[in-house]
């Protein structure tokens, strides 16, 4: 179990001799020390191009091309080999990308399944009932491809909660969501959250999701 | 809904149909070949342990050494064989036993009466090891106390009396049962000293061409009437593994010797057939080896162009083996149905060539043997892509 996500000292690779610059200076996040701890709701603030979406990838273990370290609880990342990521990523951490990653040659229940599955965290009906929850329930059927981005999002939500999690990564979770949606998709996000007392970090460029953050930091 | 085709609808696409039949019949090709020439090579060379005359055989071959005009004439070197020289041949790689003709160091007086006509000859015996007849004849030893010496005679001097002498001369020609009943009456000594013994045909050697008589027989005999007398055999039988290898008549040419032998010409049959048959597996085997790369090929284009989709597995959890299986079994069942193709095929030819085989009294060595060869080495194949499948699968899954 996660219990604390720590960075010390963190600098995407990308802005190494630029310490001294905006946005590296201004960061609360890069070359700080950060915890985030589990059961609370992070807001992470940013501009584009300040290194969000690097910051979920370095914290899923998709990308290491960072300086300093980040741990899970006393453990160094950097450390962790295929096995112990498969497992972080099936029962520990909950991801939803930016570009949500979606298969789009398969349907909508289909890309969700292929998540549920491995974890068999939730039956087909609960699934479909968070479906209809997000008003897609008619879409279930429809490959990916075929269905509008917001739409692509709120599948990726659903896919993105189909296991158990001790932190949940939201990449701008509502940057193609109407008003209307992003109330469903927070409430879905946070029922599921607090069932499991995980910890929510999110990013956002200015469309926020609807969850009241314990802490906002600036990126 | 099912779960568990979902992910390989995903990876099923961009599989090339057309580069796993290319594999497949690439391999089943190759893999045909190699199995029918380690069956025919087995089903030709069933006959090397039956006994007879099979077309391929164990090869014995009897070394002598080249006669001169000087050795005619008294001079030049000995045409025996110094213990030295004997040993240098059963060192030989292709030497697997090696005897040593004796003679008879005295006279040797034979008569016959058939059909109430008498023939007399000198003659002359040699022995060798009991184990280097081809046959072993009842009767084949000797008693002093109740003398009657057995005799092997070489089938040519037979065929030579039936279709030469007898022939010519109006004698009734001989059949090797019938001859064996006929009585002989050796005469032999040496300085005066002569005695009279029965002696019998019990035999005939298509391998020695020589008059055999039993071992024991011409060393008692060699006591009796040639005592302290010691001869080098002047003949030399050698039993050799590879029959026609060439290395064998490099030896015999270097040093000046001759073979004769009565399987030497089906001997370089049989080395000639090993050389072929080695030849076309080889050939199968590189047919195999070139299917296997091509599968190799197909497996890194098919992954890289699923590169993506491998990511995105990687993201949601999915473990290198995880993927990989779902390449196993593609793999796997293609490779068995080559294999089960190619068994088949062989056993199919197999039949084809058994049925003429018979007629030549040369019969199948049964198949087991080849299938086991053909598993093992379509195993070895599937690991060898399994192993490359799960390694790619694994780089892509790395950051």
């Amino acid at each position: 179990m996660i219990e604390r996500i720590i960075l010390k000292n963190v600098l995407p690779a990308v802005f190494a001799g630029a310490e001294n610059e905006p946005p590296v200076c201004d960061s609360q996040v890069w070359l700080q020390d950060v915890t985030f701890e589990r059961g609370r709701h992070y807001l992470v603030e940013a501009e584009s191009g300040t290194g969000k979406s690097s910051l979920c990838s370095f914290l899923y273990g998709n990308r290491s091309d960072y300086s300093g370290s980040i741990m899970f609880n006393d453990s160094d990342i950097s450390r962790y080999g295929i096995d112990e990521w498969c497992d972080v990523r099936r029962h520990a951490l909950a991801i939803l990308p930016q570009e949500m990653r979606l298969f789009p040659e398969l349907t909508a229940m289909e890309n969700i399944m292929i998540k549920n599955r491995l974890t068999h965290h939730h039956s087909a009906e609960h699934i479909m009932g968070m479906l209809t929850a997000l008003e897609l329930g008619h879409k279930a059927d429809v490959p990916a491809g075929h269905l509008s981005v917001g739409q692509q999002q709120r599948v990726a939500i659903v896919r993105a909660l189909c296991q158990p999690f001790d932190f949940i990564l939201l990449d701008e979770p509502v940057s193609h969501l109407d008003a209307r949606n992003n109330v469903a998709v927070a409430e879905l996000i946070l029922t599921e959250s607090v069932a499991q007392g995980a910890g929510i970090i999110a990013t956002s460029v200015g469309n926020n999701i609807s969850i009241t953050p314990d802490k906002v930091l600036m990126l | 809904m099912k779960n568990k085709r979902i992910v390989w609808l995903l990876l099923r696409r961009n599989i090339s149909a057309g580069q796993i039949a290319g594999y497949a019949l690439a391999n089943f090709i190759g893999l045909a070949i190699v199995l029918c020439a380690i069956q025919f090579y087995r089903d030709i060379s069933a006959a090397w342990d039956s006994d007879g005359d099979s077309y391929i055989t164990r090869d014995y071959m009897i070394i002598s050494k080249e006669v001169s005009s000087l050795n005619t004439l008294g001079f030049g070197a000995s045409t025996t064989f110094s213990k030295d020289e004997v040993e240098e041949i059963s060192r030989q790689p292709w030497a697997m036993r090696v005897g040593e003709f004796s003679s008879s160091d005295f006279n040797v007086y034979a008569s016959i009466e058939l059909g109430g006509r008498g023939m007399s000859t000198y003659l002359f015996f040699e022995s060798i090891p009991d184990e280097f007849f081809d046959v072993k004849p009842d009767g084949w030893f000797f008693d002093p106390e109740n003398p009657v010496i057995p005799i092997i005679l070489s089938k040519d001097y037979l065929a030579l009396y039936n279709f030469g002498f007898a022939a010519s001369r109006g004698m009734p020609q001989l059949s090797e049962g019938l001859i064996s009943k006929v009585p002989l009456r050796i005469r032999m000594g040496n300085n005066g000293n002569y005695e009279t013994y029965s002696a019998r045909i019990v035999g005939f050697s298509s391998r020695l061409n020589t008059i055999a008589v039993p071992a024991g027989f011409l060393e008692w005999a060699n006591a009796r009437y040639a005592p302290g007398e010691t001869h080098e055999p002047s003949r030399i039988m050698v039993e050799v593994n590879r029959p026609g290898d060439p290395a064998i008549s490099e030896f015999l040419y270097s040093h000046g010797y001759e073979s004769a032998g009565d399987k030497a010409e089906s001997g370089k049959a049989s080395f000639f057939l090993t050389l072929v048959t080695g030849i076309v597996i080889a050939v199968g085997a590189v047919i195999s080896l070139l299917a296997f790369f091509i599968l190799m090929l197909s497996i890194y284009l098919l992954l890289q162009k699923n590169r993506r989709k491998l990511h995105d597995l990687m993201l949601l959890g999915y473990s290198p083996m995880q993927v990989s299986r779902y390449y196993y079994a593609l793999v796997g069942a293609v490779n068995t149905a080559v294999l089960l193709l190619a068994v088949a095929t062989m056993l199919s030819a197999s039949y084809w060539w058994s049925t003429r085989l018979d007629a030549i009294e040369v019969h199948s060595s049964g198949i087991w043997l080849t299938v086991i060869v053909g598993t093992v080495m379509m195993l070895l194949v599937t690991a060898g892509n399994f192993a490359a499948i799960y390694s790619t699968v694994k780089r892509n899954f790395r950051n």
